[in-house]
């Protein structure tokens, strides 16, 4: 397991843990292991909560399923994902 | 095969986004024209919402008497449905918008006076129509989300071959909202420019609006004219996700394959399927996967007609019974609008033109969040045949689950037996081990309570395999999930909210979560009949085991919401109080155990005396005791309605058990569960009653009054 790389990584983590009511510590999410799936047990309907949560709170659409795939490849690719699009820095 | 006896069809009505009745309605199928644009029914803000939707003409004026946009709807389709015919003795309604416009409005403008909230409740859209129609029979709530008018449908045909009703008005009504609007947006669901059904750009569907009905009779009179023959409908769960549906459409598969078994009917004579066809990716690909499965490689001619009227969610299935008919009636095929280029990987061929043809036998396919799904199979007129009722059996009861603000059963045995109330709101203690914590994570409290009810009830009963018949009574459904919906729209102003909300909030979602813990393949119904809901779930479960259902989980219950149901309900501006009940209900047969049978459902003016005099001529001196529950609206006349149920049935002890149970709109099908544990003790467990011929009748005295008996 890597360590969070950057407080917008760790910031995530944080979000994640929250909005989808996972039962974990926001330090034990490994920052670039994939988002969706057996890891973590979050399934499509969390990843649409998370889809809003990025929106809503970074003014950053996913709205496709490659943008998906990209997306929530890791807690990593989901802030590079953010920080490439995001429209204030 | 040999299927079950026939309805038949004598009266439709329906609106729709470019037809106001039936009669635009043929204009609009023989020349299909797209009519989406976006809503008026509602304001939209944000470049995100610019959706387009396919709205109703001529409903968005505000009505003087504070009928919500559903109600309207409903009437209108329901008036042209029952026409100049003779009336009909019974409603089922499909709906789950009910009074959701009319309620955001006045929740984001901060109305604090419950009669603005008077339309709220699903129930109100039914009573509305009885009340048009001085309906005297069983009127029925059924909210199963997308596939709602079509299981209504499905509920109106058991009770014709059952002998409760002669003459029935069934079908389904939904109004655009701003939270199916934003939920399905959230979801990405709905198309940017209006949907395409199996095209192979298609990007998901379009939010619709309007009614459908139908007037389905057991024998008409020689003088009424059959439009179509209701043959079969056939009902399922996928039990695979809450929103998805199985991506090899089994639980399709079934809906269609029972339908096709209960009609008698082999799939090759099969004419035309309406498909579902919403036009999202998932939908349509399972779909056309369970075709293959149903028909083999020589399909029915088909369409989904959803590219033209919009996916009008519950009432879908109802608007699409009328269309079914009409191209019966017509040798019309309809088209399949809104196509470019069909998606090959579908490996289906729709009709892309209205086309006529021999029309003999129609499939027509709905269904909705929860993997609820429903088929209904329609034909042209047959000769009407004799049906010959048998009275609904007693079922005995395997197993007993409550919840009320005591805890579990034994915990409200308890205070009952020191003559204390159990009512208040359920411990959370009694119900929080409902499923595992990765399954309910996303839950809140009235999916919760209704999974620990059937788990409960499901392992009291020792049975091993799932349950055969699944159904569930709510009035209010799922109102904390609508309200954080809600808050977190508004909030951000009509941007943003919670998908599982959303999903959440849909009447039968705590039924497919059932479903989904126990692997319930079985039909899954939700009756939100107001305090009729537990009353409903007993008698379609008493319908499915006559039809020969094995098994059957019924479960009715209520969860307090602080802000909503204060405002919705005039039983909870009593005091917060909630919970439910739940049974595995078995055929009856040689075992000991408590029996329960529905006997009776009377509605209009002179609902209560009408019953009682029912009751009393079919051996009333049978009973040892009347548990009578009296809804808060008629609280002020409690005192006259035990004296005249204590008249009825002289020397019987009358109890009126809202007021030791609890005050929410399913407390009596936890009074049910307390009459079973008394006829088993031989006392009831209110005041203590003693029961020497272990019998007891449940009754219900609101705006329709109903009857269960209880006995051992």
């Amino acid at each position: 397991m890597t360590e969070a790389k950057d407080a917008l990584t760790a910031e995530l983590a944080r979000k994640l843990v929250e909005t989808l009511g996972l039962d974990m510590a926001p330090e034990s999410v490994d920052p670039a292991a994939p988002l969706i799936g057996a890891g973590l047990g979050i399934d499509s309907i969390d990843t649409l909560e998370l889809v809003v949560m990025i929106e809503r709170d970074y003014g950053v659409k996913i709205d496709n399923r490659a943008a998906g795939v990209e997306a929530f490849a890791s807690l990593d690719a989901l802030a590079n994902y953010i920080r490439q699009r995001r429209k204030t820095a | 095969m040999s299927g079950g006896a026939r309805a038949h069809v004598t009266g439709i009505g329906a609106i729709c986004a470019g037809a106001a009745n039936v009669a635009e309605l043929r204009r609009l199928l023989a020349s299909p024209e797209r009519r989406f644009r976006l809503p008026t029914a509602f304001p939209t803000k944000g470049p995100g919402a610019e959706l387009p939707v396919a709205q109703v003409d001529g409903f968005d004026e505000a009505d003087p008497s504070g009928l919500p946009r559903t109600h309207r709807i409903a009437l209108a389709a329901a008036k042209e449905a029952v026409g100049q015919g003779a009336l009909p003795d019974a409603i089922v309604v499909g709906t789950t918008t009910g009074g959701i416009l009319t309620t955001e409005n006045a929740l984001e403008a901060g109305t604090a006076d419950p009669r603005v909230y008077r339309f709220h409740g699903l129930d109100t859209v039914a009573q509305l129509l009885a009340e048009s129609f001085s309906v005297t029979g069983p009127v029925v709530t059924v909210s199963t989300a997308c596939s709602s008018a079509a299981v209504a449908i499905s509920v109106a045909h058991a009770l014709l071959r059952a002998g409760l009703a002669r003459r029935v008005l069934a079908g389904g009504a939904d109004s655009l909202s701003r939270l199916t609007f934003h939920g399905f947006r959230q979801l990405q669901l709905v198309s940017p420019d209006g949907c395409r059904p199996l095209d192979a750009n298609r990007a998901g569907m379009t939010v619709g609006e309007g009614a459908g009905f139908l007037v389905l009779e057991s024998a008409p009179e020689a003088d009424r004219r059959v439009l179509a023959d209701l043959r079969g409908t056939g009902l399922s769960c996928d039990a695979y996700h809450a929103t998805s549906p199985h991506p090899e459409g089994a639980g399709a598969v079934l809906a269609m394959e029972r339908a096709l078994a209960d009609a008698g009917i082999e799939p090759s004579r099969v004419s035309y399927v309406n498909l579902h066809g919403t036009g999202t990716p998932d939908n349509d690909a399972a779909e056309a996967r369970a075709l293959k499965q149903v028909f083999g490689q020589e399909l029915p001619a088909l369409s989904s007609i959803k590219g033209l009227t919009g996916h009008t969610l519950a009432a879908a299935g109802g608007l699409e019974a009328v269309v079914s008919v009409i191209a019966l009636e017509e040798g019309l095929l309809p088209a399949n609008t809104g196509l470019e280029s069909i998606d090959p990987k579908l490996e289906v061929s729709p009709v892309v033109e209205p086309t006529h043809a021999a029309v003999e036998v129609v499939v027509s396919n709905s269904f909705g969040f929860g993997g609820n799904n429903a088929s209904i199979i329609l034909s042209k007129p047959t000769a009407v045949a004799k049906v010959s009722p048998s009275p609904l059996p007693a079922l005995r009861v395997a197993s007993t689950a409550c919840l009320t603000g005591r805890g579990a059963l034994d915990e409200t045995l308890v205070a009952l037996a020191a003559g204390e109330s159990a009512g208040g709101l359920v411990p959370d203690a009694a119900f929080a081990k409902a499923a595992p914590a990765a399954f309910i994570r996303r839950l809140k409290r009235l999916p919760r309570l209704m999974l620990a009810l059937a788990n409960t009830a499901h392992a009291g009963s020792g049975a091993t395999a799932a349950p055969d018949f699944l159904a569930v009574g709510t009035a209010w459904g799922p109102l904390a999930e609508t309200q954080e919906f809600l808050r977190k729209l508004f909030e951000s102003g009509d941007q943003f909210s919670s998908p599982t909300d959303f999903i959440g909030s849909v009447n039968n979602a705590p039924a497919g979560q059932v479903a989904l813990l126990l692997g319930a393949h079985s039909p899954n119904l939700t009756f939100s009949s107001g305090d009729r809901s537990f009353e409903h779930a007993v008698l379609s479960a008493s319908l499915g085991i006559a039809a020969g259902a094995r098994d059957a989980l019924v479960l009715a219950a209520e969860a307090y919401e602080p802000k909503l149901s204060p405002l919705l309900d005039p039983e909870a501006a009593l005091s917060p109080c909630d919970g439910g009940a739940g049974f595995v209900l078995m055929p009856d047969d040689d075992t000991k155990g408590a029996r329960i049978r529905w006997l009776a459902e009377v509605g209009g003016d002179g609902a209560l005396p009408s019953i009682l005099s029912i009751l009393a001529k079919d051996d009333g001196a049978r009973f040892d005791a009347v548990s009578v529950g009296i809804p808060a609206p008629f609280a002020e006349e409690s005192s006259a309605i035990l004296d005249r149920v204590a008249e009825a049935f002289p020397g019987c002890p009358v109890l009126s058990y809202r007021e030791l149970l609890g005050h929410h709109a399913s407390v009596s099908a936890t009074a049910t569960a307390v009459a079973a544990q008394g006829v088993l003790t031989g006392t009831l467990p209110l005041a203590n009653t003693p029961l020497p011929r272990r019998r007891v009748l449940l009754l219900q005295a609101g705006s329709h009054a109903t009857a269960l008996e209880v006995f051992a």
